[in-house]
């Protein structure tokens, strides 16, 4: 039975990848293969991304190297399509292992014409309606609250569905994090909070952050069960969230679970020496030797089902192809033009934004219709 | 249980006649006919359920529709207005009371980055037809926490929409439109007309367009153009102007996002002269706008500058409740000066 509030961090494997408690049966070798890949595959599309950033052809990108584990694990860990979520700004793993088409996301991050979003939005703040994936916001915390009324509409019409929401360590120094997560629980409203918890905040660490040891400890104070998983650790995510999910889905209010991980990376591309500037690089490679995708490599070996360096090699260009493929795609469907602009607005087009688009018209086209 | 699709509006034909009800009792009696009529509209606040709302808006709802509809919420606009956009996106029509429009700072953020955008933002994926009602506006010795007058910061946000009617037709009129409209809608109601405003109001069920203004009084001589609560002190000033001879032409605009240029233009086109009452603080005042399309549409047609009565660049004061408000003096004496220009 899985405990809330151990004071430390729920794990399964070990940093080499040997297994500390007993495997779960689900976890097969092929199931943990699957895992693997999906890992791979986000890792790599940060790469790709971050070539991208450095030739100028997208302006932001907020890499989630490191914390893989907990964006796969959560992706895998929900029914996709069918529950809601509310996501913060670098969760481009959760959303390309829930099923987010590449595409997609390049697309939002070349703000092309093949972008869902239209080109609205600074590259990386995606959203996918089939995958009931909400629009990302910048503004720390802001999910929060709204993903809260999410539930509370779920628990009022009576759905199966669950709301997860995640953030980061810094969002629950925000107002509206607590505001959210008090909304939620004093309505028992069927929300997943999933914080994950990469330690910093651009520059301002952890203990910077916070007096309390930890995030999931808060959680007592607002009358759910908070739980501490090693976020680098698939399998420990996995297990706890199937907990928490069945746990949610019967109606037992809002949890909250707090992935301990960490961003090898630097915030983005605003900070991008973040070794130099704002931590040690003993810090950073006791992390890197953390890494959750040679952790899994580690098990997967000691199964006797080792992965090749062949087969790690074909799924590193397999995702490259798929991305280079992807920016094709979405460079050559065009950049959307000021039309787009107007639109989305409101519902209909009101009189005064008829107007301004006019006045647009009549500038673009030199006064021809 | 599933939210149903909203039956279908009572028509016209089954009409009623009309009653007197005070303002507020038009805000009530639109919220109960739209919890009615839409399993999808929920009702909650701060002491909206079995208090019925600090100032009894909400009276008698959560008895009649129960617990599930009609709810209070946690002392926090922050969460109260950010899970009405969740609410939204997720399919309901929540219709959230925020107990002083003072009080939005908290929830500004989730009005203005969430609400406002995320139909924008997601490309349209995702929408959020929510409707915040608050009570705004001075004249009740509230202080500067209980009498502000904040449309214009809920105006400047593309997005939004925003309404502010002065009448029980219009308030019953504008709330059911903003419930059943698609887009996220801030909805004032001037606190200090809620028991003085009584008029007709229709027994069937209709709505006022958002977007549509009002001509209260007809006049040839010059246009007086408010909204919300100042509209009594300008229809007082039109009926004393009135006794001297002269006819302003009374307009109402109702709604501020959007608001009925065609109908003040066309007004002011007719009488030459414009002036432009409102409570709210003078400096980036909303009528600041409506005088900057006057000057750029009709430039040629006025007959003297466009004018504004509104209030003072300062908090709102207490002991001063009374001469911080444009009352209709000063509303009539503006008129004057416009007229000997």
């Amino acid at each position: 039975m899985i405990q809330p509030f151990t004071p430390d961090p729920l794990s399964w494997v070990a940093d080499d990848g040997q297994p500390i408690r007993e495997l779960p049966a689900r976890f097969t070798p092929e199931v943990l293969r699957g895992l693997h890949r999906d890992m791979v595959r986000a890792r790599e599309f940060d790469r790709k991304l971050v070539t991208l950033l450095r030739q100028g052809r997208t302006t932001f990108y907020a890499q989630s190297r490191g914390m893989e584990a907990t964006q796969v694990g959560l992706a895998r860990s929900i029914r996709v399509g069918h529950d809601w979520v509310w996501p913060y700004y670098r969760d481009h793993a959760l959303g390309l292992t829930m099923g987010v088409p590449l595409l997609d996301l390049v697309s939002q991050c070349l703000g092309t014409n093949s972008d869902p979003c239209r080109g609205r939005q600074m590259p990386h703040h995606f959203g996918a309606g089939r995958q009931n994936f909400v629009s990302i916001s910048s503004s720390i915390a802001s999910q929060v609250p709204p993903a809260a009324g999410n539930a509370m509409a779920q628990k009022y019409l009576g759905v199966d569905e669950i709301t997860v929401c995640t953030f980061g360590d810094g969002a629950t120094s925000e107002g509206d994090w607590h505001a959210g997560v008090n909304m939620a629980a004093v309505n028992g409203a069927p929300c997943l909070f999933v914080c994950e918890n990469n330690q910093w905040a651009i520059s301002t660490p952890l203990r910077g952050q916070m007096a309390s040891e930890t995030v999931h400890v808060k959680a007592r104070a607002y009358g759910m069960p908070g739980y501490l998983v090693d976020g680098n650790d698939i399998v420990a995510v996995m297990e706890v969230l199937a907990h928490v999910v069945e746990e949610l889905r019967r109606g037992s209010g809002p949890a909250l679970v707090e992935c301990l991980t960490y961003r090898v990376g630097s915030h983005s591309n605003a900070d991008a020496d973040a070794e130099k500037n704002y931590r040690t690089r003993e810090e950073v490679a006791l992390w890197t030797a953390r890494d959750p995708i040679t952790r899994v490599e580690g098990l997967l070996e000691h199964l006797g089902h080792p992965v090749s360096a062949e087969e790690r090699a074909g799924l590193i260009a397999a995702t490259h192809r798929e991305v280079d493929e992807a920016v094709g795609q979405a460079e050559a469907s065009g950049q959307p033009d000021w039309r787009i602009m107007f639109e989305d607005v409101y519902a209909d087009l009101p009189v005064h934004l008829r107007e301004q688009a006019a006045f647009l018209r009549a500038e673009q086209t030199g006064g021809r219709a | 249980m599933t939210a149903t699709e909203p039956k279908p509006a009572v028509q016209g034909s089954e009409a009623q006649g009309t009653r007197t009800l005070t303002l507020i009792q038009a805000v009530t009696e639109a919220l109960r006919e739209e919890l009615a009529r839409d399993e999808r509209v929920v009702v909650f606040g701060q002491d909206v359920g079995a208090r019925g709302g600090v100032f009894l808006a909400t009276a008698g709802l959560q008895a009649e529709f129960g617990e599930r509809r009609v709810f209070d919420t946690p002392l926090s606009e922050a969460s109260i207005v950010g899970a009405a956009v969740g609410m939204a996106v997720r399919g309901l029509r929540p219709v959230a009371e925020v107990q002083f429009a003072d009080y939005m700072g908290p929830g500004f953020d989730q009005i203005v980055s969430q609400a406002a955008k995320i139909r924008y933002r997601s490309g349209g994926q995702f929408t959020a037809p929510l409707v915040i009602r608050t009570p705004s506006g001075g004249g009740v010795k509230g202080g500067h926490h209980h009498s502000q007058s904040p449309e214009a910061y809920y105006a400047h946000t593309p997005g939004l929409k925003v309404v502010m009617p002065s009448t029980p037709y219009d308030a019953k009129g504008l709330l059911k439109a903003a419930i059943r409209g698609h887009d996220p809608v801030i909805y004032f109601e001037p606190k200090r007309l809620y028991r003085a405003a009584k008029g007709e109001v229709p027994a069937h069920d209709y709505t006022v367009e958002l977007g549509r203004g009002a001509v209260r009084r007809e006049g040839r001589d010059l246009t007086l153009i408010g909204y919300g609560g100042v509209m009594p002190d300008v229809e007082k000033a039109a009926a004393a102007l009135s006794k001297e001879g002269v006819e302003a032409e009374v307009i109402d605009l109702r709604s501020l996002v959007p608001w009925d240029r065609d109908l003040v233009l066309t007004s002011v086109e007719k009488t030459g002269r414009a002036v432009l009452v409102s409570e709210a603080p003078r400096t980036a005042n909303f009528m600041g706008e409506v005088a900057y399309v006057i000057q750029e549409e009709l430039f040629d047609a006025l007959l003297a500058p466009v004018s504004q009565v509104a209030g003072f660049d300062t908090p709102y004061p207490y002991v001063q409740d009374k001469v911080y408000l444009p009352g209709a003096n000063r509303i009539a004496a503006a008129c004057v000066k416009v007229l000997n220009y």
